[in-house]
């Protein structure tokens, strides 16, 4: 075909079309670009919890509201987190350890002005036995609902069914709400959760805005003046705080580095830490924290039911080089379930190191035992935490040397703790970290290796042995400090020996931070995203 | 037109159906139980049982569908199993956030598409045309996620532009909501720097999305284009002495629009499921993310009735297409 002569009329119209969209970009005013957030206000970019309810919802984002928007008997402060008394001022045990009394604060006020009394305490904790969720799991074996009671309007009384060590560790758990504004709002023996779904009831440093919630998009707090601590700690705090939930790493560090965000979350990519180090204005606020990264392995399945297999796995692990060359060293090893940083961990025990002459003779062992080692064994990753699929990797390549066969399962955090509540179906291995909900061995040894929890997500390594069940059991129950600690170290010492997982470190968490955040205070409980200390220099 | 109108409307409600079935049972066979997720950490076999009774999870799949079925003719999406808020609420909230984007999208694609292969056709061989080529190739290969982490790089954090990020800047109001989309609502209540600030936080990721299904569209328009100027009655036209401009925008134009319009039709749909990555990386508060945060909590609810939604949209735009196809091309409209 002969080329076409192209009029001046056409080529305009047609230009034009083209063009309307790069038009348009000149009408956007560029002042608006370069957004350095509101004055005075903070836009701190963390994850937010699935919902709003604190007496269902029990994951780490849930931290963040809570001890913004709520407040508890008794909070954890600093690293190594100190329990210190909150909403109670004081509270006792009896002998038997059964009884345990607390006793509220003078002058607390909720959010709508509302006074607080030891009705609401007894609300709270019947409300979270009644519902059944989330931080129930912590109280449910030992306590009634109808055992905790008010005794006048500051006196609390809580009665358990059998005496629970980490009793107190745990009232942190649970957030107090205003029980006049939840009744108001109850509907078919909901506990108002309907309606807390999108509202709150709290009396924390800060209120919830409902007008600006956007579920896993957006909450906004704003600074409750009459917090029963006052404001005398902090002469400038921050009257609003917006927390977006950024899901891509790359705009959450971006928007950082261009003064859109004052704060990141506490994962700041080891490969983004110099980025962020070099950059003018930001820092990185790096703190030793109580996680602990595992490789689960399910000990009721073969050939992990050979505790020379697992052992095998476990000297077969590169932890020095995962935490050096993929973790850049921000992390520290930890050799067994609880974090090296909390007590009941055995100093002594250096755990399992990598060599791989170690684990071909453990594996040849387990071969010779009748272990089938050579099956094709499959570790599960949570496909939305790129280092789960990171260490599998690692552990597959050292694996393959042995002539082991690991076959790498993405997977989501829901599906794979949706499949342990038998052992068929839990996976053979699975990676994640513990995280402190409370600040107890129980969090971690407690729950991760007494059988009697067999089911759970925790427990889902299967692991069962008499003799840790009653250590476990009897520092469950006594409440000397010393007998307990004892008992976690000689618990610890014998699933170590038996390799029931692979512990590989304990994580220093690392937040992206605006130079002019100032008063920030970390603890391994909440990852500081507390805003009560916080100012905002201009 | 009408009696085509309303035979495709009831069709819809089949492919909806069956589109509902097949994303229940799929979700519902993975071997999970959200019961175990939703009771929380060391709860007991007792506990989990309890929950799995409450929410139905112990019943056969085909009865839970049924039920599921129930509450959907009836407008009821649930609750979602997280937020424990009604699931089309959060979708109302979200939904304009992804139409916006989408429509924007689909407009830019279109009307850039049809524009750029209409030049690449009347100078067929030339360096533009050239030019164009190279340009649809890579429209069609590159990620979109990595072009929108470039675009941000350049327009956002280079040059400062654009914003980085969100449907707003922190902290600034909507405009008053009559239909959730910023900037028809920015308009019709004459608030224009609302406008002007929504419109600026749209383009990158608009363009973005776009860029795949404008080459697409640029490279059918294109070669539709060459085919019909081929014709006898180009040939007529010019013999008798229409200037160019005449020949090709009322006439060949026209008679190349079937097969790009089939194409944005279908375009759609992959710019809605495109939003998924480009609203997480643009942080738009849209479905896409909405669908991501109900995958990875296992929310089986929120996963359907996203589906459903999206389902709808794209029967939707697609029957659309094709009334506009029959204004377009009268030998189609002819047969509706």
């Amino acid at each position: 075909m002969t080329s076409i002569a192209f009029n001046a009329r056409l080529r305009g119209a047609l230009l034009a079309g083209a063009g309307i969209a790069l038009c348009a970009a000149a009408l956007a005013p560029v002042q608006e670009v370069r957004a350095q957030g509101a004055p005075g206000e903070l836009a701190w970019a963390d994850t937010l919890p699935s919902g709003l309810d604190p007496h269902v919802v029990f994951d780490v984002p849930m931290q963040l509201y809570m001890l913004n928007v709520y407040d508890n008997l008794y909070r954890y402060q600093g690293n190594p987190p100190e329990l210190v008394p909150w909403l109670a001022e004081s509270h006792t045990m009896s002998e038997d350890g059964l009884t345990w009394t607390f006793t509220l604060r003078e002058g607390i006020t909720f959010h709508d002005g509302s006074d607080m009394t030891a009705e609401d305490v007894v609300y709270s904790f019947q409300r979270v036995l009644g519902l059944g969720r989330g931080p129930a799991s912590a109280f449910l074996s030992y306590l009634q609902p109808e055992n905790v009671t008010a005794l006048d309007e500051r006196t609390v009384e809580f009665v358990l069914d059998t005496p629970y060590a980490p009793f107190l560790s745990a009232i942190p758990l649970v957030s107090i709400l205003n029980a006049g504004l939840m009744r108001e709002h109850e509907s078919d023996e909901d506990w108002g959760s309907a309606w807390l779904a999108s509202n709150a009831a709290g009396s924390g440093a800060y209120a919830f805005d409902p007008a600006s919630y956007i579920p896993r998009g957006n909450i906004t707090v704003e600074r409750f003046e009459d917090h029963f601590l006052g404001w005398a700690h902090n002469d400038d705090p921050i009257d609003i705080v917006r927390v977006p939930f950024i899901a891509e790493n790359s705009t959450r560090i971006l928007a950082l580095l261009n003064g859109e965000v004052q704060a990141t979350d506490s994962y700041l990519p080891s490969d983004q830490v110099e980025r962020v180090e070099a950059a003018d204005g930001v820092h990185v606020a790096s703190d030793e924290s109580m996680r602990v990264m595992v490789i689960r392995m399910n000990n009721g399945k073969a050939p992990f039911d050979n505790v020379n297999f697992r052992r095998c796995l476990s000297h077969a692990f590169n932890y020095e080089g995962f935490i050096d060359v993929i973790l850049q060293g921000h992390a520290v090893r930890n050799p067994g379930p609880i974090p090296q940083t909390l007590w009941g961990a055995p100093a002594d025990v250096p755990g399992y190191s990598y060599d791989l002459d170690k684990a071909r003779e453990a594996c040849d062992l387990a071969r010779s035992e009748g272990a089938p080692v050579d099956r094709t064994v499959s570790i599960h990753t949570q496909s939305e935490l790129d280092l789960t699929l990171q260490a599998a990797q690692v552990l597959q390549g050292d694996a393959r040397q042995l002539g082991l066969n690991i076959e790498i399962v993405p997977d989501t955090w829901a599906n794979m703790t949706g499949s342990m509540g038998s052992m068929e179906s839990t996976p053979d291995m699975w990676i994640h970290w513990v995280s402190t909900y409370f600040v107890d061995p129980e969090n971690w040894i407690g729950q991760m290796y007494d059988s009697q929890f067999h089911g759970t997500w925790k427990a889902s390594s299967w692991y069962d042995n008499a003799e840790v069940d009653e250590l476990l059991r009897t520092a469950r129950t006594v409440t000397d400090e010393d007998t307990r600690r004892q008992a976690y170290e000689a618990a610890s010492r014998i699933v170590i020996d038996e390799a029931a997982d692979i512990w590989i470190y304990n994580t220093i968490q690392m937040r992206g931070m605006s130079d002019r955040i100032e008063g920030y205070e970390f603890s391994p409980v909440g990852s500081g995203a507390e805003f009560r200390t916080l100012s905002l220099t201009d | 037109m009408l009696l085509f109108l309303v035979r495709r409307l009831i069709l819809v409600i089949p492919v909806i159906f069956g589109l509902l079935l097949l994303t229940f049972i799929m979700i519902r066979v993975v071997p999970t139980d959200p019961a175990a997720a939703l009771a929380g950490e060391n709860a007991s076999a007792e506990q989990i049982a309890a929950i799995r009774a409450q929410f139905g999870f112990d019943q056969p799949v085909i009865v839970q569908f049924w039920t599921y079925l129930g509450q959907v003719v009836r407008g009821d999406f649930g609750i979602s199993l997280y937020s424990n808020r009604p699931i089309g609420a959060d979708i109302l909230l979200r939904l304009p956030a992804t139409l916006e984007l989408t429509f924007v999208a689909l407009l830019v694609a279109a009307f850039g598409g049809i524009a750029v292969g209409t030049l690449a056709a009347v100078w067929h061989n030339s360096w533009f045309d050239h030019l164009i080529r190279i340009f649809t190739v890579a429209g069609l290969a590159l990620a979109s996620f990595w072009l929108a982490i470039m675009l941000q790089l350049l327009f956002s954090m280079e040059l400062g532009w654009l914003p980085l990020r969100g449907r707003l800047p922190s902290g600034m109001a909507p405009p008053a909501y009559i239909t959730g989309l910023y900037l028809v609502d920015s308009l019709l209540t004459l608030d224009f720097r609302a406008f002007t600030t929504a419109l600026g936080h749209l383009l990158l990721p608009a363009l973005t999305l776009a860029f795949g299904g404008l080459a697409t569209v640029a490279r059918f328009t294109r070669s539709s284009l060459l085919e019909t100027l081929q014709n006898d009655f180009v040939t007529y036209e010019r013999a008798v002495g229409f200037p160019n401009h005449r020949i090709v925008l009322p006439y060949a134009l026209r008679n190349s629009l079937v097969s790009p319009l089939n194409q944005i039709g279908l375009l759609f749909g992959g710019f809605i499921s495109g939003a998924v990555v480009v609203e997480a990386i643009f942080d738009w508060p849209g479905l896409g993310s909405y669908l991501v945060g109900a995958i990875l909590t296992a929310d089986y609810k929120a996963i359907l009735a996203v589906t459903l939604v999206v389902g709808l949209i794209y029967a939707l735009v697609n029957i659309a297409v094709d009334l506009l196809q029959g204004i377009v091309d009268p030998r189609v409209g002819g047969d509706l």
